[in-house]
């Protein structure tokens, strides 16, 4: 009876595993013996050579956490071709929401707790992760000869823990069937702000005392187009001892008011479209916005039939400005520092091996829809048939970083534009209160901007 | 059966009738772990774990983080004193949240009571077929997440292709502007929350006894001061019930105001519960928020023990 039983439960454990897929796992990594594969060595200063055995070829799993998917962060891919040429390393990747990752990522990896050994980095989060970074075991003229922008990112010690591998800035999304209505032609594209507001009215649709199709639509899109306006007049997002925002400043107020003219004097876009231009535009009703490159992909997803066009952000006038905009890299891999040398070192080897392959950069310029910050990429004639990086590509020598800001530089702003327009206050005062509210968000940052590093500095105002 | 066979018997038999001291101190010690391990104690100790990990631990967390700047993610808690209430204090936002905070309560609360006992009192009238139907779908929205309801009315809300403005056939923006943002959440909050208080009317309607009815019908007593003198007194304790509850919960009103107007348009609608999250999660500024969350709490705790007193003091009236 007592062996029937036995019976009875091996079979059904046996099941279970079977059915459960509890056997062997095939994507468990295997001991690799061999370490010349035979394969070509890769990069141009920054040398990445498969032929060698990573962790003495014995079985090693590492984690990466990103809040991206497949089609929005390239490291997925890239896993799947380092997993191909060093079989004995598995790299897991946990997905962590946007909204938890900058509290979930800072707290795992500082007290090293099931955390993660690579892991997705945004520059705005900077401050938090950085003290938990390991530098890159990379030469920095390396680094520097292959990518540009790589002495922002340059600490005080001489480390650099992440580059940027691509980078992007804004530029203005036209509707071409609305354009085409509207009689306009690729020769009425706007180079100045003026011929924009031209350009809008013809666009703008209004149906008794009702607009039904906005010109041009900035709801929402102050918060970072205040700062590539005030570039445009020479005048920096921070004062010069580089800690103290320089948001309540003339410049600010006189784009503000230009802001509301076009509303109020010009006609060409209302506050009553809502705050999301990118859906007002997805759904036909705004006929050009300000975006940046993430936007081709959430067109591509959420609204395939629009049939757009992309143009570089126009300037007051038609002489070169101190910069057309502030730009933002999207960032190379994070490695814990905490984490062990075995783990570490898996890692450095990861990250060699992305920044010395082009595949990387070529993906990443394409799932992030940005120019990529390796050299010998930057005039790559299938990455510029992308409209959106024609677009900003000759402009690339005249755009800032301000360096990572905290984000209280975007939505502090964003509140005084809402005061303004939605809530018709006065612009000083508003200027004035959001300078106040980041001032005392800033109160205990240790940021400082990177704007004197950039290669027209002395130009400013 | 021999004494010896019976001997070895009893000697396999743990627990026989002639067992050793040894036995007999396993018997006393499982006695007192009997003693101890009730299921009524066992129920009592989960519960006070629960509480002492899960609220009294965050509550302490919160008092203790007031008195320093608080920032977990850096490893920063220095102590500052009572630095974060004074600031909380003489911040200009925050009062204006406090306000806001109020309004929406105010408002929230009065068309809660309202809507739920009209709509209790019609659905334990003779007028309306189908009671248990419209129970269930009058109680249906507050079923439904927070989160998900105030996308989609946001999305009801937009003035270019939302159904609010193409039914009404009103010209409104309604979470853009400072004049209709506010009234706009309330209208959400009190759509998803009316079907609570209605459920919890019809039940206290129900119980009501019948003899005073009739005595008021004989007195002749018309339907208004029926529902004046009668069923509006015997229902305060569920009205007590709903409006405490909804306090609380209002007070710590910020899913709605962060998914459909992040406290626009400008600060238009930030409540505390919002700039609290704004503070700890967006900010990171744990040690203002926690100081905004003590201030909170004894709010909360004197507007109800008010709420309470008065309550009292009605009914010895």
């Amino acid at each position: 009876m007592k062996i029937r039983r036995l019976v009875a439960a091996l079979i059904a454990t046996g099941s279970i595993v079977a059915l459960t897929g509890c056997g062997a796992d095939p994507d468990a990594p295997v001991v690799d013996t061999q370490a010349d594969k035979g394969l070509e060595v890769m990069g141009d200063a920054v040398i990445y050579d498969p032929n060698h055995l990573v962790n003495d070829g014995q079985p090693i799993t590492v984690e990466y956490w990103t809040w991206g998917n497949a089609s929005t962060d390239p490291i997925y891919s890239m896993i799947d071709e380092y997993e191909a040429i060093h079989p004995n390393v598995r790299i897991d990747v946990t997905v962590v929401a946007w909204d938890d990752y900058w509290t979930k990522l800072p707290l795992s990896v500082k007290g090293n707790r099931n955390a993660p050994v690579l892991f997705n980095v945004h520059n705005s989060y900077d401050a938090l992760i950085r003290p938990h970074m390991e530098p890159y075991d990379i030469d920095l003229g390396d680094l520097e000869a292959d990518y540009s922008f790589v002495d922002t990112h340059v600490d005080e010690n001489g480390d650099v823990k992440y580059i940027d591998s691509v980078i992007n800035t804004g530029a203005i999304f036209y509707n071409k069937t609305l354009w085409a209505e509207a009689g306009l032609s690729d020769a009425d594209i706007p180079t100045t702000w003026d011929e924009l507001i031209a350009v809008a009215q013809k666009l703008t649709k209004v149906e008794g005392n009702t607009m039904v199709q906005a010109g041009f639509n900035i709801n929402g899109s102050y918060s970072a187009i205040w700062q590539g306006l005030n570039y445009q007049k020479g005048t920096l997002m921070f004062q010069d001892d580089g800690t103290t925002a320089n948001y309540d400043c003339e410049t600010t107020k006189e784009n503000l008011e230009f802001l509301q003219s076009l509303y109020d004097e010009y006609g060409i876009g209302s506050v009553k479209f809502g705050d999301d231009r990118d859906l007002s535009f997805g759904n036909g009703q705004s006929a050009m916005i300000y975006e940046w490159g993430s936007y081709v992909g959430t067109l591509a997803t959420n609204y395939p039939d629009i049939d757009y066009g992309v143009f570089p952000t126009p300037t007051f006038d038609d002489d070169v400005p101190f910069a057309y905009d502030r730009y933002n890299g999207e960032s190379t891999p994070g490695i814990n520092t905490h984490q062990s040398d075995e783990q570490k070192a898996v890692a450095q080897d990861f990250i060699r091996f992305i920044l010395a392959n082009d595949d990387y950069i070529r993906l990443a310029s394409q799932v992030l829809n940005s120019l990529p910050a390796k050299i010998s990429l930057q005039d790559d004639a299938d990455i510029l048939a992308n409209p959106m990086l024609a677009a900003i590509a000759p402009r690339l020598d005249r755009l800032i970083w301000p360096g990572p800001t905290p984000s209280t530089l975007e939505t502090s702003p964003l509140i005084a534009f809402e005061n303004v327009l939605q809530n018709g206050q006065d612009i000083d005062a508003a200027v004035a209160y959001s300078q106040q509210l980041i001032e005392t968000d800033m109160e205990d940052s240790a940021f400082t901007s990177m704007e004197d590093r950039y290669a027209h500095y002395d130009e400013h105002n | 059966m021999s004494d010896a066979t019976s001997g070895a018997t009893r000697a396999v038999r743990p627990g026989g009738p002639d067992r050793g001291p040894q036995a007999a101190r396993g018997e006393g010690a499982r006695r007192i772990l009997g003693r101890i391990f009730t299921m009524r104690n066992i129920a009592v100790t989960v519960l006070v774990v629960y509480f002492a990990v899960f609220m009294a631990y965050p509550i302490f967390s919160a008092f203790a983080g007031s008195l320093h700047k608080w920032n977990p993610l850096v490893d920063q808690y220095d102590w500052v004193g009572l630095d974060n209430f004074v600031s909380v204090l003489t911040d200009g936002l925050f009062w204006k949240a406090l306000w806001n905070t109020a309004v929406f309560s105010f408002f929230s609360i009065l068309f809660r009571v309202v809507i739920g006992l009209g709509l209790a009192l019609l659905l334990s009238s003779k007028l309306v077929k189908c009671k248990d139907t419209l129970r269930g779908l009058f109680y249906m929205p507050t079923i439904t997440p927070l989160v998900a309801v105030s996308f989609v009315w946001m999305w009801m809300f937009d003035p270019q292709f939302g159904m609010i403005d193409k039914i009404t056939g009103l010209d409104i923006s309604w979470l853009n502007d400072s004049k209709w943002a506010m009234p706009a959440i309330i209208i959400m909050t009190v759509w998803k929350d009316f079907g609570y208080a209605t459920v919890l009317y019809l039940a206290g309607i129900m119980a009501l006894p019948t003899d005073v009815y009739e005595a008021a019908q004989i007195d002749g007593a018309n339907g208004w001061q029926t529902f004046r003198s009668i069923t509006l007194p015997l229902l305060k304790p569920t009205t007590l019930l709903i409006v405490i509850t909804s306090l609380i919960s209002y007070l710590q009103a910020y899913v709605q105001i962060l998914v459909m107007t992040e406290g626009g348009p400008g600060t238009d609608t930030y409540t505390i519960s919002y700039l609290i999250y704004d503070q700890a999660f967006e900010k990171y500024n744990f040690g203002t928020a926690s100081a905004m969350s003590v201030i909170l709490f004894v709010l909360t705790g004197i507007l109800t023990i008010l709420m309470f007193r008065a309550s009292g003091d009605n009914t010895e009236a």
